[in-house]
């Protein structure tokens, strides 16, 4: 039935966008070091991408005025002021994107002063994609099983 | 009709006291807190958005004051009277939104140099001001 | 077969919480909602107070801004609407001097109201002014929640319009379709409520020819809301005043306990202003977030109006993104569902009626925004609450209190469950909503599958946006 093809269709399409989780090697841990810019109201990168078990160091340098970095998740944090640079050390052992925010209000915009460390593979969000999409497929197979009472 | 009329005086008191009542009560509050002492209110901000709210500050020697900074920026100030050795106490650093309280007696006379003491701005080194210490 | 929300609970399913003792003879009371709204006077006169003197100084610092734009808002979008419907509005102080100047008292009950008491022109009588009064405020989002004076001038603006507004148009019309930034929030999202106020019997009320609850008696005024209490559709135009509780001679009013979002499913004057509310509001759960809890500082810029062509800028991606761009590919959605389920249906119709299935996913993308400010930014409140004007108070002891973001390592886990149950919500419901709209069940089930696609890309869409 044509209904029966849509649905063996849409669980191929699933299992294809599932690949990547079932692929996705961890890499091998390195240790990096990081420069990150802060000036109001942004950090520049914005977004900060390793690998899980990397060993990070951050060397936090400001620009205009004195800023801060709390890391989400870890819990950890620096500060810098222009001249005088802030250093974080920790392992990347867990996964996901963690947000990183201005812990030393820097004006205005200080609770927006947002960016991204991103810990790969991002097993979270595969894993969310993935029930999200059950949850599509199973709310459609649901609703055109149920017979007629 | 009484009864109706009282309710009606107690709703017209309530709505008073959560209005005038509020804001009279925090007055209040507020100059029950600093008085008793001279208090000089002295408000912080960065060069470029109007620096320090008095720029001459003046005392009289052996009279007690208080000078209550409140920093009205969006970064933290500090404050010293260098010349004076006298200095917030911790941090040595107002918050945004917080307010350092010092209190002294001035021992001499003199024109001395007041200054905030945290990097706020490229400005920051203008962030100065002066006090001027006389005799009665 | 009676249908279930999520196959759980029947949507006919009630309890009465006016059943249990001592709750009706406090909602009958005139006292209530007088004592709660005279509370959040004092609380709005500290934050007008804080607001005023706050000036430009730092937002996070301030008790006007921490407690409209965290505590309030928060609490609006997890707590109450959600649970309680339209409670707010049953507490809300702003239009308090208003009413209280159109009855000339504050318990007395007069059946004329002072002013003109003009009726507000029926083609407006919907949500339109009060869309564009939103997203005319959402523009200002960069000073609202962070310059206090902002937060000052816009509630003063509220207060000072809806006494003068008050004066002219009759009764709660301000509230319901002219002044109110939220009212078209708290009017679309009360669908979702698992609490409502109807009337207990409805053949009491058939019987009964004098309808107090609209007319007003001694006891209590018509219904200010300008809704018929014995025919309370939905909860959209329910303020929870609680005047019909005090008109009733027969006691005929109840407040139920229910199954969420039962009023999404009720189709009595659905239109396309509520199909826009339903897009504004999810459209700008993703600009703010872009803006707010995002890592791209030009955009930060534009909305600070560093410079005025980033400003403008921003006002018009704004406005497309939440007027157009997201109708449109919904619109898209919407014709795919036509064509594979049945092409009888009108497509005006079928855009409408679908469009409810974004208020339990817009209802929820709110919610799990919010954890990105709860979890992070709560703690600046110990610290307001103790100086309240920033005058170096230490009421409570918590003047000192550092800001300490707490879980937020969960935080993620939170937003992808809830956003994840708002899938579920929004599928039900959706589902529901393809029945009653196509005349075949299996035209629903295949007019269903593209809403359920774009209901899943949206969802998948956000969990990327807020935690990945």
């Amino acid at each position: 039935m044509k209904m029966d093809k849509l649905i063996i269709g849409i669980i191929v399409l699933a299992l294809l966008v599932g690949l990547p989780l079932i692929l996705a090697q961890p890499e091998e841990p390195t240790e990096k070091t990081i420069i990150i810019n802060a000036q109001q109201f942004s950090y520049t990168p914005g977004t900060i991408e390793v690998n899980k078990g990397d060993r990070i160091t951050i060397r936090l340098i400001s620009t205009d005025v004195h800023h801060g970095l709390y890391i989400d998740g870890y819990e950890v944090s620096t500060d810098a002021r222009p001249g005088q640079d802030g250093s974080l050390t920790f392992v990347a052992n867990e996964t996901g994107k963690f947000v990183m925010r201005c812990s030393v209000t820097c004006g205005p915009f200080h609770p927006y002063m947002i960016g991204y460390l991103k810990v790969k593979p991002d097993y979270r969000l595969f894993g969310s994609i993935w029930l999200a999409l059950g949850i599509f497929i199973g709310s459609i197979l649901l609703v055109s099983r149920r017979q007629k009472p | 009709m009484e009864k109706k009329q009282i309710m009606e005086i107690v709703a017209g008191i309530l709505v008073l006291l959560a209005t005038a009542g509020t804001i009279g009560a925090a007055l209040l509050y507020e100059e029950h807190l600093w008085g008793g002492l001279r208090t000089i209110e002295l408000t912080a901000q960065a060069p470029e958005r109007g620096n320090w709210n008095l720029q001459e500050i003046h005392m009289v020697r052996g009279e007690p004051v208080r000078i209550k900074i409140r920093n009205i920026d969006t970064v933290s100030h500090g404050f010293a009277i260098p010349e004076l050795g006298i200095s917030l106490n911790g941090t040595g650093e107002i918050k945004p939104g917080n307010v350092g309280v010092i209190e002294f007696t001035p021992e001499k006379t003199g024109d001395f140099l007041f200054t905030c003491t945290t990097w706020c701005s490229t400005r920051h080194m203008q962030m100065t001001g002066r006090i001027i210490i006389s005799e009665k | 077969m009676t249908e279930k929300i999520l196959g759980l609970i029947p949507v006919d399913w009630r309890f009465e919480l006016t059943s249990l003792p001592y709750v009706r003879k406090i909602i009958k009371s005139r006292w209530m909602p007088f004592l709660p709204i005279v509370l959040n006077l004092s609380v709005f006169t500290v934050i007008l107070m804080a607001g005023f003197v706050g000036g430009v100084s730092a937002g996070n610092y301030n008790f006007g801004i921490m407690f409209v734009w965290i505590v309030w808002w928060l609490l609006l979008m997890m707590v109450m609407v959600p649970l309680f419907s339209r409670i707010w509005c049953m507490v809300c102080p702003l239009p308090a001097f208003g009413e209280w100047l159109q009855r000339l008292g504050f318990m007395r009950v007069r059946n004329k109201l002072f002013g003109l008491n003009r009726k507000w022109p029926k083609s407006l009588k919907n949500m339109w002014v009060v869309n564009f009064l939103f997203l005319g405020t959402t523009y200002t989002t960069g000073f609202l929640t962070t310059r206090p004076i902002a937060t000052f001038i816009l509630l003063m603006s509220i207060i000072i319009g809806s006494i003068v507004l008050m004066v002219v148009f009759e009764k709660r019309n301000f509230c319901k379709y002219i002044g109110c930034p939220v009212g078209g929030f708290l009017g679309l999202y009360s669908n979702m409520a698992v609490t409502e106020i109807r009337a207990k019997d409805p053949q009491i009320c058939k019987d009964h020819k004098h309808k107090d609850c609209v007319i007003g008696n001694e006891k209590g005024h018509a219904c200010p809301w300008m809704i018929l209490p014995f025919d309370i559709g939905r909860n959209t135009y329910c303020g929870m005043c609680l005047e019909c509780f005090k008109t009733c001679p027969y006691d005929n009013m109840a407040i139920n306990l229910r199954p969420p979002a039962t009023d999404l499913l009720v189709d009595k004057n659905r239109g396309l202003d509520e199909a826009w509310k339903a897009f504004i509001m999810l459209g700008i759960a993703i600009f703010f977030f872009l803006i707010m809890q995002g890592n791209m500082g030009f955009l930060k810029d534009w909305a600070n109006a560093k410079t005025t062509e980033g400003y403008l800028t921003f006002v018009a991606l704004h406005s497309i993104f939440n007027l157009l761009l997201i109708p449109g590919v919904f619109f898209v959605f919407v014709y795919a569902s036509r064509t594979l389920g049945s092409k009888e249906i009108p497509l005006k119709k079928l855009f409408t009626n679908f469009s409810y299935t974004l208020v339990p996913m817009g209802l929820i993308a709110w919610i799990a925004f919010s954890f990105g400010i709860l979890f992070p930014n709560s703690s600046y409140v110990l610290h307001v609450i103790s100086d309240p004007f920033a005058w170096g108070w230490d009421l409570f002891g918590t003047a000192k209190f550092p800001w300490t973001p707490f879980l937020t390592g969960v935080m993620p886990y939170f937003q992808i469950g809830t956003l994840l149950f708002g899938l579920v919500l929004s599928l039900d419901i959706g589902f529901k909503i393809s029945k009653q709209t196509f005349q075949k069940r299996d035209e629903a089930v295949r007019g269903f599958i593209p809403i359920a696609a774009f209901l899943t890309s949206v969802t998948i869409f956000l969990i990327w946006l807020f935690t990945g």
